[in-house]
């Protein structure tokens, strides 16, 4: 094959004496071009030259403007360097089942990080072509034609069917009609405890219908100030202040979030069961003092008093568990979330979702199905930061594995009682708004009541907005 | 004469500053010797009993820290000369031109100058996309090619503007055209500026830490900055390791710091850098 | 062999435009532009996925109607009104201080210029560790000598002045312009005030000052601007714009409303009213101190 010409421009830049003038064996005007930009640097400094590398650099850039772009399916993920080497095997074990496609993975470490630049991409019209959401982030993608739907693509599959998976999971993922993303997990609020706390200051483990009166007395008996210091030194319970944490304790009290799940006009926390749960969820900080105050999270998280041992009960969902795993020094179980009177858990769940302007549309699909098979769901449970959505994979070894949690299957036990919160476009900022009150209230810088109405009001705006752009 | 104190009190309140200001850097380094995991003691420590220096290798045995070590340093190798060139010679231009288009174009860099960055994040993708510079290195330093920041025309233009007229004059006289009076005569004469300006320029792009986020895609094109979110993702209170990932990133900046601070702090440079004489 | 005709130079002035060249249309391009473009957004309904809907001056109401955006620009101001003026005195009593010519002075004032080069995410964090309420540092040292400690970034009131402290330690570029400034003036110009029995303090406010005062007019304008950019990477490294909204700034507003709420089009609004506020108050500001001065400068 002969080498392009412009190889051999760049080939040879030694002076002329060192290479002899001969014997160079490049044509007349190749060697008038190599020697103009063999002398350029020269020149550009001490002769005339110096704007020519102007035309150099406006060169450059143009050449690399017409460069083309790879034909790869791309595959955006964020999360930390275990589940980046989780999401690389899938890719790898794709590769050697479809030869014939290429993914390109594009992994971002922070959650915010992630969003930020799938916002850039999306607005430059150049999304990923598959990438992961959450449900509550989905809409506002999927109102204006940002995602592909999938119902039709899962209809002809010969590899998974909608009834592979539960459908607590596929539901939220449902919409206007249609259902955008295939879901990944179906993981939930539980509680993570520390085994060894509980056994040494002789308080009894949880217990699988555990009321919410047991919970308190736990996290009462397992508050500790240990040297008598006036500062508490370990805690009893540990919770993100967060409209997403309250929910479930919501709806465990007959309540409700938002007034009409399919139709939400505004925020219902003001109603008593709502109210209720708010109390209790803030009396937990403010009365018992069982949680961190402000100034105590500040110092240390509640996540990393728990994993050093000074804090007994974290709630958290699945997606801890391979940081988790990696403690020595105690043994931890989860439980399911302390009983009310109504049976409720909150959905967790990220879904495999298409971009509308991906360019080789069955290939994206192709790697969707593969990632979403018996096969896919089974390598990425291994990385323990799942539970599979499908029922299979989650009832197999793959997921029930031996390793912590013991009590893994408590995830698949709370299944029927999970549920979602509402799929609107304004979703997220609704959540945050509110969550910012929750926060202010069960840190003691407001009342519950002023929390609740400050939240109603702040948040009305964003539904009369979701409903303006057609996104409920 | 101007009024003195006197000298030892002179030197006390100096030292007293300056050691104010290097106490966060201090304590920098000093928290990133601890050992992981355990709870801090609760009182001052100026110096940990025991070091841990091992924080140091655990950062590059938990993460590629060589390679982003790598890619930010490529970033910075490429970005600092190009800035020089091309502040310096926007800086010379503004400083030859008549009026009234200099005062326009001075006017003009102050209000670029004031354009806040968060401005230019959305559109900039799109034109690296156009120019196929997403996912490559190049994408970070592109800027470079527009002098990084108009400030540093700005301060090449005050640099120049001290040069004297009839010296360029006189070599243009003599047949020197723009390249040669540009870097025969003029850049000798502002060495303070470009040390200045090379420092500056530094530091823009090593502690870039957007750019990177909304620019690469793969791995292994991470620079530092990014290195130091995932090591926050990883255990966002584990501050021996947090702040020796900080101390990694910070080191060359002093490095750098203490090989050109003598050009650029001595007692003669400074008042060539900003003259209006 | 001959060089082409047209690889011979140009003419001066074509060639001061050509070096001129890289610098104006690149900035033009990346910046100039993509800061039109914005301007244009604040006008839209805009979330990145469909294409933008001209809105006219929508987002404009729904800006003034949010109490969380007015917050912000409240914040705002009062981080401006404390940060300025403290970094504007520190750099000065900083740079009167050590402008002699001095044995060790060099590495006095790079004492004092190094927080200023650390790079922002790690000088965030470093402060996340010296402003943490029990075991950093700060609180340590005020405990040892007997002072009350503080909850920092936990409570509402000291969070903001836990930032402003944070930006008073990069104070360098302020510092060394000031310095220079100081260098530059005539020191007959004391001679002749002591010879007219003139006092120090009166040297000061006659000599030094007048004759500053360009340069503290140009670092008040360009601080005023920067100070409130450079907000962004504290308060999203270290409260997320909290305790409740306490350190809700712009800059982090405007990220959250884009790049977390989608809402591309307000956060442009709120980009423009912010820097017609600030234009505003800069404007507002050389007037009332007695004009730009157009010196040799410009």
């Amino acid at each position: 094959m002969p080498q392009p010409a412009y190889k051999n421009l760049t080939a040879d830049c030694r002076p002329p004496t060192a290479r002899g003038v001969v014997s160079t064996g490049v044509t007349g005007r190749h060697r008038f071009l190599t020697v103009y930009l063999c002398s350029l640097p020269i020149r550009i400094i001490f002769v005339r030259g110096w704007w020519q590398l102007l035309l150099l650099i406006l060169g450059i850039l143009l050449l690399t403007a017409c460069r083309g772009r790879s034909r790869a399916i791309t595959f955006a993920v964020f999360g930390d360097p275990a589940e980046l080497a989780a999401y690389e095997s899938l890719v790898d074990a794709f590769h050697q089942q479809h030869s014939e496609i290429t993914i390109e993975l594009q992994h971002i470490p922070g959650q915010n990080d992630y969003r930020q630049r799938l916002a850039a991409q999306f607005t430059a019209g150049a999304p990923p072509d598959v990438f992961l959401l959450n449900y509550r982030r989905m809409a506002p993608f999927a109102v204006d034609g940002g995602l592909e739907p999938l119902t039709s693509y899962l209809t002809n599959s010969d590899l998974i069917q909608e009834a592979d998976f539960y459908p607590a999971t596929i539901v939220p993922f449902k919409w206007q009609g249609e259902l955008w993303c295939i879901p990944q997990n179906v993981s939930s609020l539980v509680v993570y405890y520390n085994r060894d706390l509980f056994l040494s200051a002789g308080v009894p483990l949880p217990t699988d219908s555990w009321t919410r009166d047991d919970f308190l007395a736990a996290a009462l008996a397992l508050t500790q100030d240990t040297d008598g210091d006036g500062i508490t030194d370990q805690y009893g319970v540990g919770l993100e202040a967060s409209l997403f944490r309250l929910a479930p304790f919501v709806w465990q009290n007959g309540g409700e979030v938002v007034d009409d799940l399919d139709n939400p006009t505004r925020l219902t926390l003001d109603t008593p069961p709502a109210r209720a749960a708010f109390q209790w969820l803030v009396d937990l900080q403010l009365r018992h003092q069982v949680a961190p105050s402000r100034v105590a999270e500040a110092a240390e998280s509640s996540e990393s008093r728990f994993l050093n041992g000074r804090l007994a009960m974290f709630f958290n969902s699945r997606r801890g568990v391979p940081t988790y795993r990696t403690i020595n020094s105690f043994t931890w179980d989860i439980a399911p979330l302390p009983a009310g009177p109504v049976p409720a858990g909150i959905l967790h769940s990220d879904g495999y979702c298409m971009a509308a302007a991906a360019q080789n549309k069955t290939a994206a699909w192709t790697f969707i199905e593969f990632a979403n098979s018996v096969k896919g769901q089974t390598i990425i449970a291994a990385s323990g930061r799942t539970v599979p959505s499908l029922i299979t994979v989650a009832q197999s070894p793959a997921f029930l594995d031996g390793l912590p949690p013991a009590s893994s299957h408590l995830f698949l036990d709370t299944i029927p009682m999970l549920r979602a919160v509402p799929t609107m476009s304004r979703w997220i900022a609704i959540e945050e708004t509110a969550g910012r009150e929750v926060e202010r209230a069960f840190y003691g810088e407001a009342t519950v009541d002023e929390a609740i109405a400050a939240a109603i009001q702040l948040t009305q705006p964003e539904f009369e907005r979701a409903r303006e752009q057609g996104g409920q | 004469m101007k009024y003195q104190l006197p000298r030892l009190a002179r030197h006390l309140l100096a030292g007293g500053a300056s050691l104010l200001f290097l106490l966060p850097v201090y304590w920098m380094f000093v928290s990133a010797l601890r050992a992981p995991g355990l709870p801090p003691p609760r009182t001052v420590e100026w110096w940990p009993a025991d070091p841990h220096w091992g924080n140091y290798a655990t950062l590059f045995t938990l993460l590629p820290m060589g390679r982003y070590l790598r890619n930010s340093l490529l970033v910075v190798a490429a970005a600092t000369p190009l800035t020089l060139l091309t502040a310096s010679w926007a800086g010379f231009a503004l400083s030859q031109l008549p009026q009234p288009a200099r005062g326009r174009l001075i006017n003009l860099s102050v209000a670029f100058l004031l354009i806040p960055a968060s401005a230019v994040w959305l559109f900039r993708f799109q034109l690296l996309r156009w120019f196929g510079l997403l996912d490559t290195l190049w994408g970070l330093i592109i800027p470079a090619i527009a002098a990084s920041s108009p400030l540093f025309v700005l301060l090449y233009f005050w640099s120049f503007r001290r040069v004297p007229g009839e010296l360029i004059e006189a070599a243009r006289l003599d047949g020197a055209e723009v390249g040669q009076l540009w870097w025969r005569v003029a850049m000798p004469l502002v060495r303070p500026t470009t040390i200045a300006v090379a420092i500056l320029t530094f530091v823009l792009y090593w502690s870039d830490f957007i750019s990177p986020v909304l620019y690469i895609y793969r791995a292994r094109w991470y620079t530092l900055p990014v290195g130091l979110q995932l090591i926050r993702q990883l255990d966002s209170t584990n501050w021996p390791l947090l702040l020796a990932a900080a101390a990694l990133m910070t080191t060359p900046i002093l490095l750098l710091f203490f090989v050109l601070q003598r050009t650029f702090l001595s007692n003669q440079s400074l008042s060539n850098l900003f003259d209006r004489s | 062999m001959k060089p082409l005709a047209w690889l011979r130079p140009p003419a001066y002035r074509t060639q001061l435009w050509l070096l001129l060249l890289p610098y104006l249309l690149g900035t033009i391009v990346l910046v100039g532009v993509p800061a039109l473009f914005t301007v244009g957004m604040a006008f839209t309904e805009f979330n990145g996925v469909a294409r933008p809907q001209w809105s006219g001056l929508t987002n404009f109401q729904r800006l003034w109607a949010s109490p969380v955006i007015r917050l912000s620009l409240r914040n705002s101001l009062i981080f401006i009104l404390a940060a300025v003026p403290i970094r504007l005195l520190a750099a000065l009593s900083l740079a009167l201080l050590l402008q002699r010519r001095e044995r060790l002075f060099g590495y006095y004032r790079a004492a004092i210029y190094l927080p200023t080069i650390i790079p922002e995410a790690a000088y965030a964090l470093i402060w996340l560790w010296i402003f943490n309420p029990f075991y950093g540092p700060l609180n340590m040292v005020l405990a040892a000598l007997g002072l009350p400690t503080s909850d920092w970034l936990g409570n509402a009131n000291s969070a903001i002045m836990a930032i402003v402290l944070m930006a008073c330690f990069q104070i360098g570029e302020g510092f060394i312009v000031l310095i220079a400034g100081l260098q530059n003036i005539p020191r007959a110009l004391y001679e002749a005030a002591t010879v007219d029995g003139a006092s120090p303090w009166q040297a000061f406010w006659r000599i030094t000052l007048p004759l500053l005062f360009p340069w503290l007019l140009l670092l008040t304008v360009r601080d005023i601007v920067m100070s409130l950019q450079n907000s962004f990477a504290p308060t999203y490294i270290l409260t997320y714009g909290g305790p409740y909204y306490a350190t809700t700034f712009v800059p982090l507003l405007v990220y959250e409303i884009a790049f977390d709420l989608f809402d591309f089009g307000l956060a442009a609004a709120v980009m423009v009213v912010t820097y017609l506020i600030l234009g505003w108050l800069i404007v507002g500001l050389v007037n009332a101190v007695g004009g730009w001065r157009r010196d040799s400068e410009f």
